[in-house]
């Protein structure tokens, strides 16, 4: 089973399909704008751009409402913005928590060298599509809740949880510690944060062989932020499955189980963050019984002219969070450091990071790199109301088994057009920036992608 | 008979405000320092550390068009029970804070009274006008007149007869002949359409037949909305009649 997969579960079906029902039908209740709007633009009555550059990224004033665990920033005004209650929950209350994105591929153009030789290069169409539903609020004052549940048809149409945390806020006094309990994304408050991408995630595609300690095939590279990547090939988690070279993993994984912390306690110019993780990916247990920590911090400028700059650098210290082939416990680390300018209409951010592995058994070092860098650039520009461009470059120098580690480096353009602040049609195109080779390299055989795609939020 | 009472209540209410005195308890220094703490936290990120209306998230709401975060050190105000060209009371700004702006300013009725007071006259120091204008409060004579079959008649021919429709359309969708000429620009030269009036959920200056009476007296200030005090004075009853009529463009009365 690939990574992905493991994450799946049937018996969710049911959560998601109820939700999105009692949504759906609870929607012509209650529109308060011209625009359908998601959950907090509805319980707050603003427009989605309001937190958002263009959905999905968050502008500054998104990110301090994420920060004082979605309540206005410097308030504690969780579960205030009460409306006619029937009971403690209203019908008001399932608009004002639930929020679903559904996403179609209209076309994908997928140009392959084929890793067979003497194969010719190859286009692909397919149609997938992504409904997520995230329920989301807070209950009281400094009380709230995530979760999100996603479904990719293409893959499978089993139901994925992702997120899923409690929220306490501002203990100690405004802005001081807010934590976070549960399934977490690390890097939500980081420069360039692993959630609310401008760039859909583009999975990779596998062949047998699975199962514990099997490497399987790579058959079509991913286009996950390469930073963020988990960079080594021969890894191994702790149940013994594959680690894919460019899963989102440690600090920027999308979720692990854990307890995290930020605040502000000196104001807007410094944030810290410090958490604790089971680490090795793992969906319940703790099977290594250590556990991974990391520490963040960040520098901002926000003041006035239209302009905010944030400069920020983390460590992640893994304990026995992984494997190597013959099941020896290694363990991972990651520093990194990353920055981020907006101003007016430009949205410029990016991380450059270094992993390391170590522990490795002896013998292993003359066949495996324990050092490896990733570094990924966006930027975008709000050309119009409605039209947003961007390009990215991303780029791994790869580490672990010498005899097959294959570094990447891709760039990427693309646009956006929003119909409305929460509906929006994405053209994008990334191409290889290396010459495709010989050999069964999934780093090298993906040419070009494009694609079309629609986004609907509400 | 409950629309009526209803309608009497809120008259009664904005009587009470608009016949308060300005500044009503004594701003201390202390004030104005906590006030300028609660700015930096909850207000700058949009307003600006100068009150300029240009901070970093003042861009996105609509990048190239308004309204963008309102701009402290001109005192220019939209939403007041004040003439045309005159500054806010104390209350308008408390009411703005805790209200919210709908569809750009979320409510900060998260802040404790005291805070939003704290704010308010943290607000007042960006510009020095405060200090030495003193706002002059809208007059409106006699007693509202209750939604009726024959007022909605009465405001749907006044709304014809005073040209509103240039701007917000016959029907009061916002697609009137100017705006879709994009003729309309606010203070800041940023293009603004007018607002479809159909949907009063989306209106700024609160959607009661008390608000609506307000917002054609006043006008909004730095927006091509004007102020109709001039046709409406002596004439307080076409007020209520059109703002019957605004209502009942959504199937409230
Ligand atoms: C998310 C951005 C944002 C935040 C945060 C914000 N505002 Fe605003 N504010 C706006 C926008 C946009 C306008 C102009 C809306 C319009 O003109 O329709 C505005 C307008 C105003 C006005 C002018 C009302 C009038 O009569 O013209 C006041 C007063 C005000 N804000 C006070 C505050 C205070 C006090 C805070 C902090 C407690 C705050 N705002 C936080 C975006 C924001
Ligand atoms: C010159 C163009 C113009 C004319 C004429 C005009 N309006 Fe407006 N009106 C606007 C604009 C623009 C706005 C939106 C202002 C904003 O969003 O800040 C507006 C807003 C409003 C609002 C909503 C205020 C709120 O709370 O958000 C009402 C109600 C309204 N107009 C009623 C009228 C009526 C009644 C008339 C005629 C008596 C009229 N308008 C004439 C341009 C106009």
């Amino acid at each position: 089973m690939t990574n992905v997969e493991r994450f799946f579960h049937p018996s969710l079906k049911t959560v998601l399909a109820l939700g999105f029902v009692l949504f759906v039908t609870s929607f012509p209740l209650r529109v308060p704008e011209a625009e359908a709007l998601p959950a907090f633009a509805r319980k707050y009555q603003v427009n989605c751009n309001v937190c958002h550059t263009r959905p999905p990224r968050l502008n500054p004033f998104g990110e301090q409402f994420l920060e004082n665990g979605y309540q206005m920033p410097g308030t504690e005004d969780g579960g205030i913005v009460a409306k006619l209650k029937y009971g403690d929950v209203t019908l008001d209350d399932v608009s004002n928590y639930f929020a679903v994105l559904f996403g179609v591929d209209g076309v994908t153009n997928v140009n392959l060298k084929r890793e067979v030789p003497g194969s010719e290069d190859l286009t692909e169409l397919g149609t997938p599509a992504i409904v997520r539903l995230f329920t989301t609020g807070t209950v009281t004052e400094n009380v709230g809740f995530f979760v999100d549940m996603t479904s990719i048809f293409s893959r499978s149409s089993d139901v994925e949880i992702g997120r899923a945390f409690i929220t306490l806020n501002n203990l100690g006094g405004m802005d001081w510690a807010h934590l976070r309990v549960g399934r977490l994304d690390p890097s939500a408050y980081f420069s360039m944060a692993r959630g609310r991408p401008h760039w859909v995630p583009v999975g990779p595609k596998f062949a047998p062989p699975f199962g514990s300690f099997a490497t399987p095939t790579v058959t079509q590279w991913s286009l996950f932020q390469s930073a963020y990547a988990s960079k080594f090939y021969g890894l191994f988690d702790r149940s013994g499955a594959f680690i894919m070279p460019f899963d989102s993993t440690l600090y920027n994984s999308p979720e692990e189980v854990g307890i995290d912390v930020h605040g502000r306690p000196f104001g807007d110019w410094f944030l810290y963050q410090v958490g604790v993780l089971n680490g090795g990916n793992e969906r319940a247990g703790d099977s290594n019984n250590s556990k991974d920590w990391y520490v963040m911090t960040r520098f901002d400028y926000t003041q006035s002219a239209y302009l905010s700059v944030n400069l920020s650098g983390f460590g992640y210290f893994g304990n026995h969070n992984a494997k190597v082939l013959g099941g020896a416990d290694v363990s991972r680390s990651r520093y990194g450091v990353g920055a981020r300018v907006r101003y007016k209409w430009l949205d410029v951010y990016g991380a450059y990071t270094i992993d390391r592995v170590t522990d490795l058994p002896t013998g292993m070092e003359a066949i495996f790199d324990s050092t490896a860098t990733g570094v990924t650039v966006e930027a975008h520009a709000l050309v119009a109301d409605r039209v947003l461009i961007g390009t990215r470059f991303d780029h791994m120098d790869a580490g672990g088994l010498l005899a097959t580690r294959k570094s990447a480096t891709f760039v990427g353009l693309q646009a956006k057009y929003y119909l409305r602040s929460n509906m929006w049609f994405t053209i994008r195109d990334d191409f290889n920036v290396r010459d495709s080779e010989g050999g069964r390299s999934a780093a090298r055989n993906l040419r070009n992608r494009f694609n079309v795609s629609i986004d609907l939020v509400f | 008979m409950k629309a009526f009472w209803k309608n009497l209540t809120m008259a009664f209410g904005l009587v009470l405000v608009l016949t308060s005195i300005v500044g009503a308890s004594e701003v201390t220094e202390h004030d104005i320092q906590q006030g300028k703490s609660i700015y930096e936290r909850s207000c700058l990120i949009c307003h600006g550390e100068s009150g300029k209306g240009d901070g970093p998230a003042a861009f996105y709401n609509a990048a190239f068009s308004a309204p963008r975060a309102r701009d402290f050190t001109v005192g220019n105000f939209k939403f007041r029970s004040t003439v045309s060209g005159s500054l806010p009371l104390d209350e308008d700004i408390f009411r703005t804070i805790t209200n919210g702006i709908p569809g750009t300013m979320p409510s900060f009725s998260g802040l404790s009274s005291e805070q939003r007071w704290q704010v308010v006259a943290y607000i007042k120091t960006f510009y020095g006008g405060f200090q030495e204008e003193i706002p002059e409060v809208i007059k409106l004579a006699g007693l509202p007149i209750l939604s009726a079959a024959e007022s909605v008649r009465r405001g749907k021919i006044l709304f014809q007869d005073m040209d509103c429709h240039s701007c917000h359309g016959r029907q009061g969708r916002g697609d009137g002949k100017v705006a879709l000429a994009g003729e309309l620009h606010d203070s800041r030269d940023l293009p603004i359409s007018p607002n479809d009036l159909t949907n009063p959920t989306g209106w700024k200056n609160g959607a009661t037949a008390s608000d609506v009476v307000r917002t054609l007296f006043t006008g909004l200030d730095g927006t091509p909305m004007p102020s109709y005090e001039s046709q409406l004075i002596g004439h307080e009853d076409d007020a209520w009649h059109l703002a019957n009529y605004l209502l009942s463009l959504s199937g409230q009365n």
